[in-house]
C-alpha cells in the first residue's frame, strides 16, 4: 500500500483501536522519506546512495505508562495485533510519575517560507552534474584532491493525536560538504545547507574550501597558551550545537547542561542573543509542528547575554510550571534552528582588531570532562591561522582548544555580520551563525 | 523473513545489467528502557525490517535501501539507483573488489536467557536495583541516567557470486551517566557495557555492585583528589584506558579506507600511509589485535557484510605495523585480500571498513607488578573526556578514578590527570603489559550518514614510561 495515500485511514484506525483498548494519549506520526547522496573522495565519486522509508511512529500513554514503537504493517489485522502488543507492553512497565500529558488541540498552522522545493525531489542525475561542477571549482581554486558529499531529500509527514490535533507538512533538503586538500597538512572545509535549490551553490563552497586549503600550506607548530580566536561559522556551529543541547530541559534535569539553575542570570556577553526558531525561512530544521503537533515558534533563549528559558514539551512545561516552547521531542525537547545574532563587522574588520590571535576554520571531536560545568575540549582541523597586529601571518597546526562553554559565551568580543547555516558532521542541530571573535581561549597540545 | 525477496532483488539488479550485486535483508527486534533520576522515561520496542542492495553498475558502486518490502517497490528503487549510479560513472574510480571464496553459512549466537523470555518489568528491575544500590551509599548523586537496550538481528546476505550467509545475533547494552556532588563541586562518570548474547549477559555483570563501587570511588576522588604531578612520571593505565587508546590511535588509523582517503571529509584520515606496513610505531612490548570472532563479544560476527569469512587480525606485532583493516574494495586497491572488516550498522547503510573487537594483547605481569615498578607516577584506572585529531596523531585522555604512585605503591587519589600525547610517543613508551585482560564496549562512530556500530575495545593494564601530564594549573 502507499502509506501516505492511506494516512488518514491508518492513523484513525490506530487511534480508535487504542482508545477502545484503554489508552489515554496517543500520537500517530506517519513519515515517508526519500533521500540520496553522492559521496566523493580523491576528487572522484566513491558511491551513490539512496534510501526510502515509510513508517508510522506511535506514542501511547496508558495510566502514565509511556511506550513508543514503529508500525510497518497496516492491514486491519496487523493494526489490531500491534495495538494489543503495545497495550500489553505498556501494562507491564511502571508509570512515569511526572508525565504531564500531551498538547490539546486543535491548532492552526502557518505555511513556512522556503521549506519545500519540488525540484529537489528528483534531482538524481542532475546531482552528478552539480558534484562534478563543484569538484572542478575546487580544483580550479587549487585543491589537489577533494572529498565530501552532496545529499538531497524529501519528506512527507502526517500527525494525528487523541487530543484533537491533525497536522501535515512536507519538506525538502539539500546538503553539500567539501573538504579540499592541497598537501598533507593543508586542507579547508566548507558546508552549505538549504531547503530550496535557489541560492544553493556548491561551487562557491568548493572554491572557498580550496582557498582555505591554499592559505593553510606550510603550517608551523604553535605554542599552547591563551589566544583570542576568530571562529568561522563552521567551528562555532560545533560549539553552538553543544550549547543548543544545554537548553533542553531533559539535559538540564539529567545534569548534562551547564545552564542549569541559571535562568535570569548573565551567562554570556551582553552582545549575545541566541534564539531557536522552528519557523525560520529556509531553516534546515524548520517544520510546521513539533512531535506533539504544537505549531513551532521562535523562542529567545539568551537575550543580551541573559538566559531566558529552557526548551520544553507539554509534559516538562507542566512539571516546571511554564508553557511549552513547542520543542517536543517526546522524551527530550530539542531545538529546531539555533540562531546566533548578527553583529556589524565583516570578517576582515574583526581580524583588523586582533592584536594576536588565531582564526579557526573547523573543529572536531568535541568532548566533555564535565557537562554540568561545561568543561570541554575540541580539536581544530583544516586551516588554522595566526593573526598578529591585525594581519594573517601564517598557518599553524596541532593545537587543541581546552576550555569551558560558559567562558566561551562570556568572552564573546565581536560578532560578524554575515551568517552561514550549518548542519552536518558533528553539527547535528542546525545552527545559523556569523563568524565570532572570542577572547582568551585556552589551547593545549601534545606533550612529548 | 521472506528470504526469497533477497533473491528477487539480486536477480532484478543483475537483470538490469549490474556487474555485481549483493543484498542484505535484515530484521532487528529491539527493546529499550530509560531511567532518569529514578523515574522511568519512555520505554520502546520495535521491529525494523528492510533491505540494502549494493550494485556495481557500469563500473561504479551504488547502494540503495528500502523498508518497503514489496516487489514492485524493490524494483522501483533498484531501477532509480542504477540510473544515478550509471550517470556518476564518468567521474568515479573503477569499482574493484578483491577475489574471495564463495561462502555458505548459517550461524547464531546462543542465548542462555532468551531476550523474549523476560517481561519489560523484569528488565526494568535491573535499573531499579542499580538505583537502590546507589542510594545505599548515602552519597549525593543528583544525576542518574541509565539506558538499557536489547537487540536481536537476523540478517541474510547474498551476492551475485553465490555467497549466502544467514546470521542471528542478539545483543544487550547498558549505558549509564552519573553526576556526583560534593558541596557544589561535581564529578561525572559514564560507561557502557555491551555483549552479544541473551539477557544473562546483563544479569551476570552484577551492575548494582559495579555501580556502587563506581560511585564510592568517584566520590573519594572528588573529595580527596589532589592536583596531578607536573614533572616527568611513569603512568600505569587500567584496561578501560588501554581500550580507548587502542581503539582511537591504532584501530581507526589502520582502517584502509581512511588510508585511501575515502572518509577524508567526515571521519578524517590517518597519519599511516600504505607504505608504512612493517614500520615500527610502538615498543617491542606492544601487540595489538582486532578479532570479530570472539564469541559473545559486542562486535561479534563470523562473516562480514561483504560475505567474507572473518578472522583475527594482528594489527601491531611487537610494535611494528603488521596489517590494516580491509574490505573487498580497499583490499583490491592495495592489491591484497580482505580480512573481513566490512560492516554496516543496518540494512540502510553501506558496508565500510570497521573495527570489531580491538585489544592490546596481555603480557606476563600482574597489574600490581607494573605498579611496583613505578617510583613516581600515577595510576589512571578510567577516564571521562577524550578526543583525537583527524589524523589520529594527537590524543587527549583525562582521568576519572586515578591515584598517585610513590615507590611502587598506590597513594592518594589524583583529580583529572591529563594525558595529551602523540600516537608514536604513546606506543613507543609502553614498556610492559599486564595479564588482567578486560574488554569494554563502545558504539563507534564513522561515516556520513553516521554509522554507530557496536565494538569491544580493551586489553590489560599498561605501563607508560617517562611522560609529562598535560595539566597546567
Amino acid at each position: 500500500m502507499n502509506l501516505m495515500q492511506e494516512k488518514e485511514t491508518v492513523a484513525k484506525s490506530l487511534l480508535d483501536k487504542f482508545a477502545k483498548a484503554g489508552a489515554n494519549d496517543v500520537i500517530v506520526h506517519i513519515n515517508e522519506d526519500q533521500s540520496a547522496q553522492i559521496k566523493f573522495a580523491n576528487s572522484k565519486i566513491a558511491t551513490t546512495q539512496s534510501w526510502t522509508t515509510a513508517k508510522a511512529e506511535v506514542f501511547v500513554a496508558v495510566n502514565k505508562r509511556l511506550v513508543t514503537t514503529t508500525i510497518k504493517d497496516f492491514s486491519e489485522q496487523a493494526i489490531s495485533d500491534s495495538v494489543s502488543r503495545i497495550m500489553k507492553f505498556a501494562n507491564s512497565i511502571p508509570p512515569t510519575d511526572d508525565y504531564g500529558g500531551i498538547a490539546e488541540g486543535p491548532f492552526n498552522y502557518k505555511e513556512l517560507e522556503n521549506t519545500f522545493d519540488s525540484k529537489i525531489i528528483d534531482l538524481n542525475e542532475k546531482a552528478v552534474d552539480m558534484t562534478e561542477a563543484a569538484l572542478n571549482a575546487a580544483e580550479k581554486n587549487g585543491s589537489k584532491r577533494s572529498a565530501g558529499v552532496l545529499e538531497w531529500s524529501s519528506n512527507n509527514s502526517y500527525l494525528l493525536t487523541t487530543n484533537n490535533i491533525e497536522a501535515e507538512d512536507k519538506a525538502t533538503k539539500l546538503y553539500f560538504s567539501l573538504r579540499a586538500f592541497v598537501d598533507k597538512y593543508a586542507s579547508g572545509h566548507r558546508v552549505c545547507n538549504s531547503r530550496i535549490l535557489s541560492g544553493f551553490n556548491p561551487e562557491e563552497i568548493a572554491a572557498g574550501a580550496a582557498e582555505t586549503a591554499r592559505q593553510a600550506v606550510n603550517p608551523v607548530q604553535s605554542k599552547e597558551g591563551v589566544y583570542d580566536v576568530l571562529f568561522e561559522p563552521l567551528p562555532f556551529s560545533n560549539i553552538l550545537t553543544q550549547i543548543g543541547e544545554s537548553f533542553s530541559i531533559f539535559n538540564v534535569e539529567s545534569h548534562l547542561s551547564c545552564l542549569a539553575g541559571k535562568i535570569g542570570q548573565q551567562v554570556a556577553d551582553k552582545s549575545v542573543t541566541i534564539t531557536d526558531d522552528g519557523t525560520l525561512p529556509n531553516g534546515y530544521g524548520s517544520g510546521k509542528f513539533d512531535a506533539e503537533g504544537v505549531p513551532t515558534q521562535k523562542n529567545v533563549l539568551i537575550e543580551d547575554g541573559v538566559l531566558k528559558t529552557f526548551l520544553h514539551n507539554t509534559s516538562s512545561a507542566k512539571r516546571h510550571n511554564v508553557k511549552t516552547t513547542a520543542n517536543a521531542g517526546l522524551i527530550s525537547p530539542s531545538a529546531f534552528n539555533v540562531v546566533f545574532n548578527n553583529g556589524k563587522l565583516n570578517k576582515e574588520e574583526i581580524i583588523s582588531t586582533m592584536k594576536k590571535g588565531l582564526i579557526v576554520t573547523n573543529v572536531w571531536y568535541t568532548r566533555f570532562q564535565n557537562y554540568a560545568d561545561g568543561d570541554f575540549s575540541t580539536i581544530p582541523r583544516d586551516g588554522m591561522f595566526m593573526v598578529e597586529n591585525g594581519k594573517i601571518t601564517g598557518a599553524v597546526k596541532e593545537l587543541r582548544i581546552s576550555d569551558n562553554l560558559l567562558n566561551i559565551l562570556k568572552n564573546v568580543a565581536a560578532i560578524g555580520s554575515k551568517p552561514d547555516q550549518v548542519f552536518g558532521w558533528e553539527v547535528e542541530m542546525p545552527v545559523t551563525t556569523p563568524p565570532v571573535l572570542v577572547k582568551d581561549v585556552h589551547f593545549t597540545k601534545s606533550v612529548a | 523473513m521472506d528470504l526469497d525477496l533477497a533473491e528477487f532483488a539480486l536477480n532484478h539488479a543483475l537483470k538490469l545489467g549490474a556487474k555485481y550485486a549483493d543484498v542484505r535483508l535484515e530484521t532487528t527486534r529491539t527493546n529499550e528502557f530509560i531511567l532518569k533520576n529514578g523515574i522511568p522515561q519512555m520505554a520502546g520496542f520495535d521491529r525494523v525490517q528492510g533491505m540494502g542492495i549494493k550494485i556495481n553498475s557500469g563500473g561504479c558502486f551504488g547502494f540503495v535501501s528500502t523498508n518497503e518490502l514489496e516487489k514492485e517497490k524493490i524494483k522501483e528503487v533498484i531501477e532509480k539507483a542504477m540510473k544515478v549510479t550509471s550517470a556518476a560513472c564518468r567521474i568515479t574510480e573503477p569499482a574493484v573488489m578483491s577475489e574471495e571464496p564463495v561462502e555458505t553459512a548459517d550461524y547464531e549466537v546462543k542465548q542462555k536467557v532468551n531476550l523474549e523470555d523476560l517481561s519489560p518489568k523484569e528488565k526494568l528491575n535491573v535499573l531499579f536495583d542499580i538505583e537502590k544500590s546507589i542510594a545505599s551509599t548515602k552519597i549525593d548523586v543528583p544525576g542518574r541516567f541509565f539506558s538499557m537496550a536489547d537487540f536481536y538481528t537476523e540478517k541474510y546476505f547474498i551476492n551475485s557470486e553465490g555467497t549466502k550467509i544467514l546470521s542471528k545475533i542478539p545483543r544487550v547494552d547498558l549505558w549509564y551517566f552519573l553526576t556526583i556532588n560534593d558541596n557544589g563541586k561535581t564529578a561525572q562518570r559514564y560507561w557502557q557495557y555491551g555483549d552479544a548474547g541473551g539477557f544473562d549477559k546483563i544479569t551476570n555483570r552484577n551492575f548494582p555492585e559495579l555501580l556502587k563501587n563506581e560511585i564510592l570511588k568517584a566520590d573519594e576522588n572528588l573529595k580527596k583528589g589532589i592536583k596531578p604531578p607536573k614533572d616527568k612520571i611513569d603512568i600505569v593505565v587500567g584496561p578501560q584506558v588501554t581500550g580507548i587508546m587502542v581503539h582511537e590511535s591504532v584501530g581507526h588509523p589502520y582502517e584502509a579506507d581512511r588510508i585511501l582517503g575515502r572518509e577524508a571529509a567526515q571521519a578524517g584520515e590517518t597519519f599511516i600511509k600504505q607504505d608504512m606496513l612493517n614500520t615500527r610505531i610502538g615498543s617491542n612490548a606492544v601487540n595489538i589485535f582486532d578479532d570479530p570472532t570472539i564469541e559473545e563479544s559486542f562486535g561479534h560476527y563470523l562473516y562480514d557484510d561483504d560475505g567474507v569469512k572473518a578472522r583475527k587480525r594482528h594489527l601491531m606485532k611487537n610494535g611494528i605495523i603488521n596489517e590494516f583493516l580491509h574490505n573487498r574494495n580497499t583490499a583490491a586497491t592495495m592489491n591484497t585480500k580482505s580480512n573481513g572488516a566490512s560492516r554496516a550498522t543496518g540494512f540502510d547503510r553501506e558496508a565500510i571498513v570497521r573495527m570489531a573487537n580491538t585489544y592490546v594483547a596481555p603480557g606476563e605481569h600482574s597489574e600490581e607488578e607494573l605498579i611496583e615498578g613505578v617510583k613516581h607516577g600515577i595510576f589512571m584506572k578510567n577516564f571521562m573526556e577524550w578526543n583525537i585529531d583527524d589524523k589520529r596523531l594527537n590524543a587527549k585522555y583525562t582521568g576519572a578514578e586515578s591515584y598517585i604512585i610513590e615507590n611502587g605503591k598506590i597513594g592518594e587519589p589524583v583529580f583529572a590527570p591529563i594525558i595529551e600525547i602523540s600516537t608514536p610517543v604513546l606506543w613507543g613508551a609502553v614498556d610492559a603489559t599486564a595479564k588482567n585482560m578486560e574488554y569494554h564496549s563502545g558504539t563507534c562512530g564513522k561515516a556520513e550518514p553516521m554509522q554507530a556500530i557496536p565494538v569491544w575495545f580493551g586489553g590489560p593494564s599498561m605501563r607508560i614510561r617517562n611522560i609529562t601530564l598535560g595539566n597546567k594549573e
